[in-house]
């Protein structure tokens, strides 16, 4: 017989070969292997990678509201309260006679209202009055009171004569 | 795209997270691939450890799969190219293990499962067909086993194996010739016919 013929009765799936090759030993792989392999399916499945791209957007989302919170959070609000700490560093060490710190001085008192809140600005005056220097709590007060026309200063008052 | 056969819709079952799907799968291929294994590598231990590499590589490829052909072919191209690599690193063990120098007549350190004692044992067990189908060259083995263990068509032995269809049908058809051969009933040498006694 040609082996052509062989081939084509082979394919059809009915040809002695075949039946004798199902009749043979079906050898199992043991169970231990089909607990390992299951075992690892379920495993890799607990690790989803269905999982991966919310995760990946759970971080994303975690990093922008971080910089949020940095860029407009309480970080910022602290940022003015410490605006007039620069000012009581300065009226401390005589900046109003240092022109690198008067430069300083000036960018923070450029746009006051946007660097110092009334209520601290009025406190620090106070301070500069206890401390005995008049001169310079007056002429904060007269900056505060051009910045804050409609601000009552309460028992602060420029004393006369105590211009720059 | 629309999967081409159970098993296919199981694989992508079990890509969008289904275990169970895995589990019924591994159930219908698991016979198959072991013996397609054991009987191309012809040693349980080493059968044993690709049969965990192949599922562990359709494991970690699952976000990968696409029902685009017959799951037995995706299944059975792993595992060819498993058996690939272990003749490869075989092949290579068995060079790097032949000594250039005074040693040269000693045995080459072979691995456990290449030695005689292991290969007679496995021998033992084998009827005529399995013995002649050890016997065969590792393609036509393979291109019969991939036909018998799965019902590959010959293209698709071809897709699995990655040659032509030509010559995946032409390794079956050797592969027949020769184990048909097996199957022939040997012939009895004394057999003579019995005298009888007349009166």
């Amino acid at each position: 017989m040609e082996p052509t013929d062989d081939l084509d009765e082979y394919l059809r799936g009915d040809s002695a070969l075949s039946r004798q090759y199902r009749r043979e030993s079906t050898p199992m792989p043991p169970h231990a292997l089909d607990r390992r392999v299951l075992g690892a399916s379920r495993g890799a499945h607990g690790k989803s990678p269905c999982l991966a791209p919310l995760a990946f957007a759970a971080s994303v989302l975690l990093s922008v509201a971080l910089v949020l919170a940095i860029a407009f959070g309480p970080q910022t609000a602290k940022r003015v309260d410490d605006a007039p700490r620069l000012v009581r560093v300065a009226a401390h060490s005589d900046a109003l006679t240092n022109p690198a710190l008067n430069r300083k001085l000036h960018l923070y008192s450029s746009d006051p209202k946007s660097a110092r809140a009334p209520a601290k600005w009025l406190a620090d005056i106070a301070a500069l009055h206890r401390a005995g220097r008049d001169r310079e709590a007056d002429a904060e007060l007269r900056r505060f009171h051009s910045t804050y026309p409609d601000y009552s200063t309460g028992d602060l008052a420029l004393r006369p004569g105590g211009g720059p | 795209m629309e999967p081409f056969d159970e098993d296919a819709q199981l694989m992508v079952r079990y890509r969008d997270g289904d275990s169970d799907a895995f589990s019924t799968l591994y159930a219908r291929h698991k016979g198959p691939l072991y013996r397609y294994l054991l009987r191309q590598v012809r040693n349980a231990g080493a059968a044993a450890d690709l049969f965990q590499d192949v599922w562990s590589r359709l494991v970690a490829t699952r976000s990968r799969y696409e029902a685009r052909a017959k799951f037995a072919t995706y299944l059975f191209h792993i595992a060819h190219n498993c058996t690939i690599d272990f003749f490869r690193r075989d092949l290579k063990m068995r060079n790097t293990a032949r000594p250039d120098d005074a040693d040269a007549l000693s045995e080459p350190e072979v691995p456990e499962y290449q030695r005689p004692d292991g290969i007679a044992e496995f021998a033992e067990q084998q009827s005529a067909l399995l013995a002649a189908l050890g016997a065969l060259p590792r393609e036509q083995r393979e291109a019969f086993l991939l036909h018998e263990e799965t019902g590959l068509t010959i293209e698709e032995i071809a897709r699995v194996t990655d040659v032509g269809v030509e010559t995946a049908k032409s390794r079956l058809r050797y592969a027949i010739r020769k184990l048909k051969k097996s199957l022939l009933p040997v012939p009895i040498p004394d057999a003579r016919p019995l005298r009888t006694r007349t009166i």
